[in-house]
């Protein structure tokens, strides 16, 4: 109970050096919120995530209906930049400072939009969550207790996105389950502590984060060609930046390329796009591509000459890499299936060029 | 992971239409103007396609109606985009400690893929991969269509 005048001086403080970013009037509610939640029955487990849980369903519900949510969320930098001092963060304070503030601005200045920035916040919601709730493992002050209230409201706001529950577990959160319904059924993000790794909830909120990014660069590393055998982030994450180069290159060459080939820029626009060329929307895609060039036919003729350079042209193909390989293996069938029905072809090209 | 058929008609049709405004505004071009004219035509027909729902293509489009010429790109959209890449924009620089020192193979690799992707800076390292991995599916659909485009304009000669 002491500690609630330090606690209400040093928010203020906090305020002061800020630089307006917290107004006297936050820090007021806050107050009010600190003593509620210090005469509530709160549980401080070191390891345990759900030590806020433990506030009133009526609160909670208060809460989450709250029209000054964005106060509470303006609170937060106050909050992590001064636990970061207090106890050694690992490296991904510099990742959640820059969300925290961001959070801040976005909530006061889009007070009357909707939650744009939603991937954003939910993800800076579990940054700041992790850090956020290491702290009753760290310090006893009553301070952590101020951030507890939008930590909760930011996690009823975080429908469906839990973590994973592993296996076994040093401690039980049974506290978890219980509290869980006594709240009005809020989602919790669920992460238990595996055998032999340390409890710290700062330590387990990194992990958690952690193998969220893991998770998305196993797809990554599935989609870039040949990652597969590469352990270690770093070297995957030269293998995407080395693809995404090298896309990025081809498309400028590519496009280069069509440059130089047509004289005129909407060298394709003509038919493609007409009733006729309807029905070949629903083959594949190469062979949509194919009509367009039929205006430019000059006679029979010049069929075996196509043919003759697309079998070139296919035989081109592996050097240039085998994902488009298949893409070129069907032009050259829709070629030959224009081969064999001659008089249609010429039919559609007689058409194409009315539609000009 | 091969981009399928949808994405490449779609992006194909925003090309067209996007090279179809070109066409009604200018007549002789250079072969650079034209090659940055389709690039950018189909940079924006490729964003377009995701319609929105990425971050990179926000703010690709978003960059590209800032720079460019404003015609080729619709208005509507692309100034709510620049509107949120704008006020991002802000909240970082206002924010941020400047501290450029990427120390550790992982910090250095991660700043040099933000830089790569539109828009790649706002982001945090969840969302980065997370955008990363669409851009790259978007980016081999769009190298598969010009490439077939190109080889289909090439079969003339």
């Amino acid at each position: 109970m002491e500690s609630n005048p330090g606690t209400t001086e040093t928010r203020s403080n906090l305020t002061a050096s800020d630089g307006g970013q917290v107004t006297a009037f936050e820090s007021l509610q806050f107050t009010d919120e600190i003593h509620r939640l210090i005469l509530a029955p709160t549980t401080i487990n070191a390891s345990s995530f759900t030590a806020l849980v433990e506030l009133p369903p009526p609160q909670a519900v208060e809460l989450l209906h709250s029209p000054d949510s964005t106060k509470f969320i303006a609170a937060k930098p106050p909050n992590v930049e001064d636990f970061k001092g207090s106890f050694r963060f690992p490296s991904n304070t510099s990742l959640i400072e820059p969300d925290a503030r961001f959070s801040v601005f976005s909530g006061e200045a889009n007070n009357g939009n909707e939650n744009r920035d939603s991937p954003v916040s939910k993800i800076l919601n579990s940054n700041l969550e992790k850090a956020v709730k290491s702290e009753p493992a760290e310090t006893e002050s009553a301070q952590p207790l101020v951030s507890d209230p939008p930590v909760e409201k930011r996690r009823i706001k975080r429908k469906g996105r839990e973590n994973k529950v592993k296996g076994s577990t040093k401690k039980s959160k049974t506290a978890v389950n219980e509290s869980s319904e006594d709240a009005e059924k809020l989602p919790y993000v669920h992460v238990r502590a595996r055998r032999g790794q340390a409890t710290d909830s700062h330590s387990l909120a990194e992990r958690a984060r952690r193998e969220k990014i893991n998770a998305r660069m196993k797809f990554l590393q599935e989609l870039v060609p040949g990652c597969n055998k590469i352990s270690g982030t770093a070297l995957v994450l030269d293998e995407i930046i080395n693809h995404v180069q090298s896309l990025q290159r081809q498309v400028e060459f590519l496009s280069m390329r069509l440059a130089a080939v047509n004289p005129r820029i909407d060298f394709n626009l003509d038919s493609v796009f007409t009733s006729e060329s309807g029905s070949l929307m629903d083959s594949n895609f190469p062979g949509l591509v194919m009509p367009v060039m039929w205006p430019e036919v000059q006679g029979d003729g010049h069929r075996q000459q196509y043919q003759h350079q697309w079998n070139s042209d296919a035989l081109q193909q592996p050097v240039w890499g085998r994902e488009v390989h298949n893409n070129y293996i069907t032009p050259e069938k829709s070629l030959l299936t224009y081969d064999s029905s001659a008089n249609s072809v010429t039919l559609q090209a007689n058409q194409l060029k009315m539609e000009l | 992971m091969r981009p399928c058929n949808s994405l490449k008609l779609e992006f194909l049709k925003n090309w067209i239409m996007g090279l179809q405004r070109w066409s009604f505004s200018k007549k002789e071009m250079g072969i650079l103007e034209r090659k940055k004219a389709i690039k950018l035509s189909a940079d924006i027909a490729m964003a377009s396609a995701r319609n929105g729902t990425t971050r990179w293509s926000r703010a690709l489009i978003a960059n590209a109606y800032s720079k460019h010429d404003k015609h080729l790109v619709s208005k509507g959209a692309s100034t709510e985009y620049s509107r949120r890449i704008r006020s991002k924009k802000i909240l970082k620089r206002s924010c941020r400690r400047i501290r450029r020192r990427s120390k550790g193979l992982v910090r250095e690799r991660t700043r040099i893929l933000k830089n790569l992707i539109p828009g790649g800076e706002l982001m945090n390292e969840g969302s980065l991969i997370e955008e990363s991995l669409d851009y790259i599916v978007s980016l081999r659909a769009q190298v598969d269509v010009m490439r077939s485009l190109v080889s289909a304009s090439e079969v003339d000669r």
